[in-house]
């Protein structure tokens, strides 16, 4: 490894405008030793081993290990007052898991209570940009679908999951067309695919660089005009358990009163996402404010059982420049549509569509050994690499703007024609790839708990493909919204309770653990959640000091 | 992510959020500037991408009289800049169901059923200057009426459902849920790709099936089929 | 308003005398009718200067001296056409005044028109009337017909040189069609959107036309003080203040209704003497002057003259001249909320600070009045009431921050205590 002088910035550009021709990178001798030198779940001193809970001795990124073996937020004598609800279904999360999951249980008749931390639909489902995945030309078929998710994962994955995921994929986009969800279509009528870093076919479906946004809306509106009963601003800080350990329900807290309420449940469908917002190692993250890894806690202490607790997945191109926008996401679809990665050097260092983490890893390695672009202004610090949008667009006039309009806008907020100029980039925090351990329909191992979404995990191994996280939420989404109802405790729980956050203590105590730490994180250490007056900006009407009511 | 680190007076900016004088280096959004200034805010953040249209703020910028609205997370500090963050439950009047609309023949008579309001517009313009993603509403909410819903739903392509055209509008029309209505029609009733329906017959009668037995053999049956 | 609401006994009436009460035209001519007329049609140069001399304003609201107006208006000869607006568009809470001249003495409102028309060579009135005003309406149409057919009318065309049309107009219902510049859009056949100044409506107006645009209580004046002469309209003042004003007193008094009183009467004047007392006999807490869209008054007020300069120097503002009363035991916060909330309702549109300021003061106002809202949420109100005004074309949005910046400043407590906990 040699250490060159950085290269700056306005010295890289010209070394990228200089050339006009960019020769394909030469192939990556071996894959596995580049991942365990630069990807970050291999940086040193960052994974430990679990020491309480169902998990103790499994391998866990140091920072998610230090929330699942913290002290619960709530005490019994919280709940003094705190009003008591029931339903049929209780359906935590509001992305496009969530909502899935309680269209379809509503469907079926159930009463359901959807409790979503931020409002419906500040989620990272919003955010998809590339597309979705879904083996619908004659030339694919959900065979191939399946063995690219499991190569993917690094033969990780668990096959009977994927096969329901890749089988489900043509219903599922089928049925985002019948919540009235359009899709980039050919002059025939028929679905536009197109391949991802990957996969072996054109299999990604998508609305523009849009998909997200296009799904999220129309989801939102069909929860919005269904029976429904929508929390905004209500997380869960603890599940209820009834007296068999079987789960029973939620507590959330409210942001709007400050005040706790326990909601009885038959079945529970956690769907609150991923870790971004922990910025494991230090990483910027693509992910939306309220990703802090909350239900993996939750269900943790109820004694869901989780896996691959050390893979995470950190997105090749986010946005390293202007740092307002730092660690925001720029679609895989780009690469996928034909944009090279260029170093400082101005060459070409990796076959772009490699799998995520490949590509991550040669960007860090590129950047550690001084090929990347660095930031001079001290104000920014950091380093990346070149989007190569330019020779995109001299390829292909107008693709850009036709296909990635989002892309153009995120230059335009940067003061950046990417057209001419090359977007700044460096790998992002983005999924957590394990989770808490499911069968084919979301259940975990605890009865009556189901999880989907990025909270689950073995569908995508240690590693997932572009696409396949869409399709997930939605596939997974509806079968457990189908099953928490078909399977739901029909006499209702005997007794319910928080015990289950005594063993809990009494565990994290017998191991001389610190009790001081509390989670669910609900959010990032920088908004202050916790430190200050609860909500928002202190108030000088504030009648009580602590929550600002 | 550690926003206490920073502290570069040269680069930075002051400016006011809430009513609260805020320090912060310029390169930052407000919503970043909120927090390195060490003000919590929980409400009115979301993806932090431009998308999800929690954040709407108020801004008046320095030496201006003009009031603009638009998104915190995506919103570059600046001097003297004066920001509200505006958090308020807009939930729409207007309730739907699309498999109540028998054939894509209703659809307009729906449209004026469900949004009796559209046809009152009075052409204010507020709602294109209140967009923050610089959407035609107006002419949308036109064609809407027109019943020329694909192209209405194309010119919300960029819509974030940040509810501001909604508390916009004189005319209570809830224009932002007129062009997701445009959108969701013309998908439900007009997208029927082939490709998909074959292959989603191909599924049904179990000639496409998925192997998990071993990875070799997998290979060979793709190989075979394509 | 029906006309058990006007107390007729009381001095100095003049626009409510039962000699101004004419619906027919031969009755207004004789009584004070027609005398103005002749005055004018004989001297017509001298109109402009007894109107400024006599110190008539414009008792709309804005108090702007009438002759400055017109003599724009007089002054621009580029354009064949010049119309004049009679505003009757009156919609605030608590204004009733127009209506009941409109309805009950359309003639002196006429004649004060025809004489204005004469002092500025103005060939187009446009009487622009509220259309939920049925009576109005039909009153002054009535009234036109049988000026249209009288030999004064002709006599002014004569004067004019010109034909002269008068159109009766009932306006779009729309508080902001009341507006200057809006009027003039809907007088143009579209949405009362207002317009940005400059052009003002005395250079460009109606179809770029000169236009003036005048109050109905205003133009009521014009014949009594050309038949009287400006010394006698000065005389009717109070003190510093001339002519009289039309009180629209309402709320929680004995006896609510319209008052002709000397122009500078003290507010605790109209309340304890003219209206009887508070309903009760409770204390006075607070007063909503001239429709709302200006500062409230307080018991400490209480011997402000209502006139345009004495209620401005206390922070507030006579405007059309309504004076609701508010006593204890009525929530402030109640009272502004409802005003408030007829703001949201009323604004155009064109400008999204003032369509979604307005809605988030109603719905933070709302909140509180329930008893719902935090202590942010009050912060959020006072926010908004700085970051807020002058942001508007018009002043729709500047009034509805007025009355709810200036019932937090006299009435916080209020606020605070309707917090939940």
């Amino acid at each position: 490894m040699t250490l060159n002088a950085p290269i700056s910035y306005q010295q890289a550009l010209d070394n990228y405008l200089k050339k006009s021709d960019f020769p394909a990178p030469q192939a990556i001798p071996d894959e596995e030793l580049l991942l365990k030198q630069f990807h970050p779940d291999h940086r040193e001193g960052t994974i430990t081993t679990l020491q309480v809970g169902p998990n103790k001795g499994d391998a866990c990124h140091k920072q998610l290990a230090d929330i699942l073996q913290a002290d619960s937020r709530i005490d019994a004598a919280d709940l003094a007052g705190a009003r008591i609800e029931e339903t049929d279904i209780l359906v935590i999360g509001g992305g496009g898991a969530g909502c899935a999951a309680a269209l379809m249980a509503a469907e079926s008749g159930a009463r359901v209570i959807l409790a979503t931390k931020l409002r419906l639909g500040d989620s990272n489902t919003v955010m998809a940009e590339g597309g979705i995945q879904a083996s619908v030309e004659k030339s694919d078929s959900p065979q191939a679908h399946y063995n690219d998710t499991l190569k993917a994962g690094h033969n990780k994955g668990k096959k009977e999951l994927i096969k329901k995921l890749v089988m489900d994929g043509p219903e599922t986009i089928r049925w985002l067309i019948q919540q009235g969800m359009q899709f980039d279509l050919n002059e025939f009528g028929d679905l536009l695919t197109r391949k991802a870093g990957g996969t072996t076919a054109n299999r990604v479906v998508y609305f523009r660089d849009y998909t997200g946004l296009e799904m999220m809306r129309i989801l939102r509106e069909s929860v919005k005009n269904s029976s429904i009963d929508v929390r905004d601003y209500c997380p869960s800080v603890e599940l209820l358990s009834n007296e068999s350990g079987h789960c029973a329900g939620a507590i959330i807290s409210s942001l709007n009163d400050c005040r706790y309420v326990q909601i009885k449940a038959r079945s529970v469908i956690v769907a609150t996402g991923g870790i971004g917002r922990m910025h494991l190692n230090q990483f910027p993250t693509s992910n939306h404010f309220g990703a802090t890894g909350d239900g993996l806690v939750l269900a943790y202490r109820l004694g869901a059982k989780l896996r691959d607790l050390d893979s995470f997945q950190y997105h090749p191109t986010g946005v390293a420049f202007p740092q307002h926008l730092s660690g925001t996401l720029i679609t895989e679809g780009v690469r996928s549509a034909g944009a090279y990665m260029i170093n400082a050097l101005g060459e070409r260092f990796v076959d772009e569509l490699k799998p995520r983490d490949i590509v991550a890893a040669a960007i860090i390695k590129e950047c550690n050994e001084g090929r990347g672009v660095t930031l001079d202004d001290n104000s920014q610090g950091g380093q990346g690499v070149w989007l190569d949008t330019p020779g995109l667009e001299a390829r292909n006039p107008g693709l850009l703007k036709q296909r990635f309009p989002k892309l153009i806008k995120l230059g335009l907020k940067s003061k950046i024609d990417i057209t001419k100029v090359p977007m700044l980039i460096y790998p992002t925090l983005h999924y957590q790839n394990g989770g808490v351990i499911i069968d084919e329909n979301g259940l975990s191992s605890i009865p009556g708990l189901y999880c989907v979404g990025e909270i689950s995990g073995g569908i995508h191994g240690r590693n997932r493909l572009m696409g396949n996280a869409l399709l997930e939420i939605i596939s997974f989404g509806r079968r457990a919204g189908l099953q928490a109802v078909k399977a739901r405790q029909l006499r209702g729980h005997k007794q319910i309770s928080i015990d289950h956050i005594s063993n809990l203590r009494r565990e994290l105590m017998q191991n001389g653990m610190s009790m001081e730490k509390k989670s669910p994180l609900l959010f990032p250490d920088y908004a202050k959640y916790d430190t200050e007056e609860k909500l928002d900006i202190k108030s000088r009407f504030s009648k009580c000091e602590v929550c600002n009511l | 992510m550690n926003y206490e680190k920073k502290n570069q007076t040269e680069n930075e900016v002051t400016l006011t959020i809430n009513a609260e004088q805020i320090t912060a280096p310029k390169t930052l959004s407000v919503i970043q500037a909120l927090w390195h200034a060490g003000y919590p805010r929980v409400k009115g953040v979301g993806c932090l991408d431009g998308v999800c249209g929690s954040c709407s703020v108020m801004v008046r910028r320095a030496d201006s009289t003009e009031l603009t609205m638009e998104l915190g997370c995506q919103l570059l500090v600046e001097e003297g800049m004066d920001v509200f963050f505006s958090v308020f439950d807009t939930p729409s009047q207007h309730s739907y169901d699309l498999s109540e609309i028998n054939t894509s023949w209703d659809v307009q008579t729906e449209f004026h059923r469900i949004f009796p309001e559209a046809e009152k517009c009075r052409h204010c313009g507020g709602c294109d200057k209140v967009c923050p993603k610089g959407i035609s509403i107006e002419s949308g909410v036109d064609l809407a009426v027109k019943g020329r819903f694909r192209e209405s739903g194309e010119l919300f392509v960029e819509c974030v459902m940040c509810n501001l055209c909604m508390t916009g509008c004189p005319e209570f029309i809830d224009p932002n849920h007129v062009g997701l209505f445009s959108r969701r029609v013309t998908g439900y009733f007009h997208t029927r790709p082939s490709n998909l329906i074959n292959q989603l017959e191909a599924i049904r009668t179990g000639e496409l099936d998925v192997d998990t037995s071993d990875d070799e053999q997998v290979t060979v049956m793709n190989g075979e089929k394509s | 308003m029906n006309s058990q609401l006007i107390n007729s006994k009381v001095m100095n009436n003049v626009l409510l005398h039962p000699k101004s009460q004419a619906k027919e035209l031969t009755d207004w001519l004789h009584g004070n009718g027609g005398a103005g007329l002749e005055k004018a049609l004989s001297a017509t140069h001298d109109i402009i200067p007894v109107i400024q001399e006599a110190g008539l304003r414009g008792l709309g609201g804005s108090g702007f001296p009438s002759y400055k107006k017109w003599q724009f208006v007089a002054e621009q000869s580029g354009n064949p056409d010049k119309y004049l607006i009679c505003n009757g568009n009156e919609d605030e809470p608590g204004t009733f005044k127009d209506v009941f001249l409109l309805s009950n003495s359309p003639n002196q409102v006429i004649e004060g028109a025809l004489i204005t028309a004469l002092a500025t060579n103005i060939n187009n009135i446009v009487f622009y009337i509220n259309p939920e005003q049925k009576t109005s309406l039909e009153s002054i149409r009535s009234a036109v017909e049988q000026w249209q057919a009288s030999e004064f009318f002709t006599r002014v065309e004569d004067k004019l040189a010109q034909p002269l049309n008068i159109r009766v107009m009932a306006s779009s219902g729309h508080y902001i069609g009341g507006e200057e510049t809006a009027a003039i859009e809907s007088v143009e056949g579209n949405f009362p959107f207002p317009r940005g100044k400059p052009p003002y409506p005395a250079v460009s107006g109606v179809h770029g036309c000169p236009t003036l645009i005048n109050n109905v209580e205003t133009l009521a004046n014009v014949p009594h003080i050309l038949k009287n002469g400006a010394k006698w309209y000065q005389d009717l003042g109070c003190g510093e203040s001339y002519g009289t004003k039309i009180y629209c007193l309402s709320g929680d008094v004995l006896n609510p209704g319209l008052y002709e009183l000397p122009m500078g009467t003290p507010l605790s004047e109209l309340i304890y003497t003219y209206g009887n007392g508070m309903l009760l006999e409770k204390k006075l807490k607070a007063v909503f002057t001239g429709g709302v869209s200006s500062t409230i008054l307080t018991p400490q007020d209480i011997d402000v003259p209502l006139d345009f300069d004495s209620v401005q120097q206390r922070g507030s503002s006579l405007g059309t001249g309504a004076m609701i009363v508010v006593s204890e035991g009525t929530g402030i916060v109640k009272r502004v909320t409802e005003y408030v909330n007829f703001y949201a309702h009323s604004s155009c549109g064109q400008c999204p600070p003032c369509k979604t300021g307005t809605f988030y003061i109603s719905q933070l106002l709302n909140k509180i009045d329930t008893g719902q809202a935090k202590g942010a949420d009050l912060d959020s109100l006072i926010n908004l009431c700085k970051i807020l005004p002058g942001s508007g074309r018009c002043h729709l949005l500047d009034g509805a921050i007025k009355i709810v910046d200036s019932s937090l400043h006299h009435f916080e407590h209020e606020y605070k205590s309707s917090l939940s906990i």
